[in-house]
């Protein structure tokens, strides 16, 4: 787990060799650093208040599900973690896809130098359940995914600044 | 010789006189210069006042106040939450007795029997008004604010095939058409809430500048596409209806929780289904924005219920109100001009209509599941109820 002061400015690796791994907490991390460093962009944005979840439905070693609590405060990502059982029902919502859908959105916004493709924004992706579930059992914190929606499109967007292998490559 | 400059054709007709005002101003003349005339007794005592050289530093008495605590800002800045902690701030009432323009926390009991009072305050009740999120939502809209001008890339926009560009087009027409309905409802509330309840005022001021932002991006973007395209009579129906509610927390209801969560869903769909960034970028910022107004949407009615004294009355009434509003909002959706556009983009032209329309099907019993469930997150359940069918009508 990764608070602020952890996460603040981190830099996102230099060298190709220094490339993370997806999915891991360092991963996020490194996207959290990244959120971090760009106060501009998300100023202009504005707040963001949530817990946002990325779950890989079959990236644990088991090949079962693993996954990730950003928490969003103000205009920064203030901790990462993964979840554990007692992180249960701490995230306003989830979104749920397996490995392979994660990696095709990664992928496309690094093609895209920072901006997906039509078909593999956020939205698009969850909208109708499929790629991407969109799961959270009180129906307004789940609508905090639409009322950030613009921000957290742009937290992924950054991913195309880190070098990123797979697990299985 | 040249080409004349102007020819007889080219002259306009001379403009028509405006209306007089005769009859409007004769009463107002009448009402603030012989029947309210506490006025003008205020400007004569603080002429003597002047004119015997004295000052009278009234204001400067602080007695029976609290004043003197200082508002200390948080990290995000000096918030209404931040300021509300202090007794300065002043409470919030049950039931507003302050009918004129006097701040919440000021001193101002001693001025109330020359007060005016402003008759058009008639949503006396905080909880035909109040939502646990409102403050909250205040702040985030007043953070998450954009500009249609500014914010979105209109110079990438391109041509697209002629049916999908119609197909566009219909859609940001069917959006511009209803949009301000949502700016109109709050803003036809909004003069009759009384001051105290400002944060309030406040969300709905911010939901009015969301709203005229949605007609201006969706306006635009049809004319940066071809035209405007078909004004829709049922459209008209369920936004008449929203606008004619009888209360405030039954209009919030039909506006706030049903209409604008169905918007909701467009506006995914329509970010799904965009063929140009810019339709994208349009759909993603206008969606966060409406999902502010259905958070506030389910916390108001959640609020009227749980503190109504007849909850039972209370809840009959709603759904007496939610089973007319349902029928009018499910007129609105089966309209031509919102089903087929969405269907030819969703699909990916009109050859592909059928496909599109497969589509929305699951789309459509989404919306309504979702629907269901913010209303039960309200503590109204209309499962039993609901007067849109659960599977689309087509
Ligand atoms: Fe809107
Ligand atoms: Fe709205």
């Amino acid at each position: 787990m990764s608070t602020m002061e952890t996460l603040g400015n981190k830099a996102a690796p230099e060298s190709p060799a220094a490339a993370l791994l997806f999915p891991s907490v360092g991963w996020f991390e490194a996207l959290a650093g990244l959120m971090n460093d760009d106060r501009e962009t998300h100023e202009h944005l504005g707040f963001i208040d949530c817990v946002a979840q990325f779950t890989v439905l079959d990236g644990a070693a088991d090949g079962g599900p693993v996954a990730y609590q950003i928490t969003f405060e103000e205009i920064q990502a203030t901790d990462v973690r993964e979840v554990k059982p007692e992180d249960a029902g701490r995230e306003s919502f989830a979104l749920e896809a397996t490995k392979a859908t994660w990696r095709e959105m990664i992928e496309n916004i690094s093609a895209g130098g920072g901006r997906p493709d039509l078909e593999h924004t956020l939205n698009a992706l969850s909208h109708i359940g499929t790629p991407i579930a969109l799961t959270g059992s009180d129906p307004l914190e789940r609508d905090c995914y639409f009322r950030f929606n613009q921000s957290l499109q742009q937290f992924v967007n950054a991913s195309a600044q880190l070098p990123t292998v797979f697990d299985g490559d | 010789m040249g080409q004349p400059s102007c020819t007889p054709n080219d002259i306009k007709p001379l403009p028509v006189a405006l209306p007089l005002n005769e009859e409007g101003l004769a009463f107002y003349e009448k009402k603030y210069q012989r029947d309210y005339n506490q006025w003008t007794e205020i400007l004569q005592r603080n002429v003597e006042r002047m004119s015997r050289g004295s000052l009278s530093l009234e204001w400067m008495n602080t007695d029976g106040s609290a004043w003197g605590k200082r508002a200390k800002p948080s990290s995000r800045g000096l918030t209404y939450s931040d300021v509300n902690k202090l007794p300065t701030s002043g409470e919030m009432p049950a039931t507003a007795t302050w009918m004129n323009f006097t701040p919440r926390g000021s001193i101002r009991d001693r001025y109330r029997e020359e007060m005016p009072v402003i008759d058009d305050y008639t949503v006396v009740s905080r909880d035909e008004l109040w939502a646990g999120n409102v403050v909250t939502l205040y702040e985030e809209a007043v953070a998450r604010q954009w500009s249609a001008t500014r914010d979105i890339p209109w110079g990438e926009l391109e041509a697209l095939p002629e049916d999908l560009e119609k197909a566009s087009c219909q859609l940001f027409t069917f959006l511009t058409e209803v949009e301000f309905v949502a700016g109109d409802f709050p803003a036809k509330w909004l003069y009759r809430i009384p001051q105290d309840f400002l944060e309030v005022k406040s969300f709905l001021a911010t939901q009015l500048m969301d709203e005229a932002r949605h007609q201006e991006v969706f306006r635009k973007r049809a004319l940066a596409g071809g035209g405007l395209l078909h004004a829709s009579p049922g459209f008209e129906w369920a936004l008449k209806a929203i606008l004619d509610a009888p209360t405030h927390t039954m209009g919030t209801f039909l506006l706030n929780l049903l209409g604008e969560g169905l918007i909701l869903s467009i506006f995914r769909s329509g970010e799904m289904i965009a063929k140009t960034h810019v339709d994208k970028e349009i759909f993603r910022r206008t969606l966060q924005d409406e999902a502010r107004h259905v958070s506030y949407g389910v916390l108001e009615l959640k609020n009227y219920l749980d503190t109504h004294p007849d909850r039972a009355k209370a809840l009959e009434e709603m759904h007496r109100f939610a089973d007319v509003g349902e029928q009018i909002i499910l007129t609105a959706f089966t309209e031509a001009t919102v089903i087929e556009p969405v269907a030819i983009l969703l699909g990916g032209g009109l050859d592909k209509i059928e496909h599109g329309l497969e589509g929305m099907l699951k789309v459509w019993s989404m919306f309504i599941e979702e629907y269901l469930q913010r209303c039960e997150r309200a503590g109204f359940d209309r499962r039993a109820r609901c007067k849109i069918p659960v599977d689309a009508p087509w």
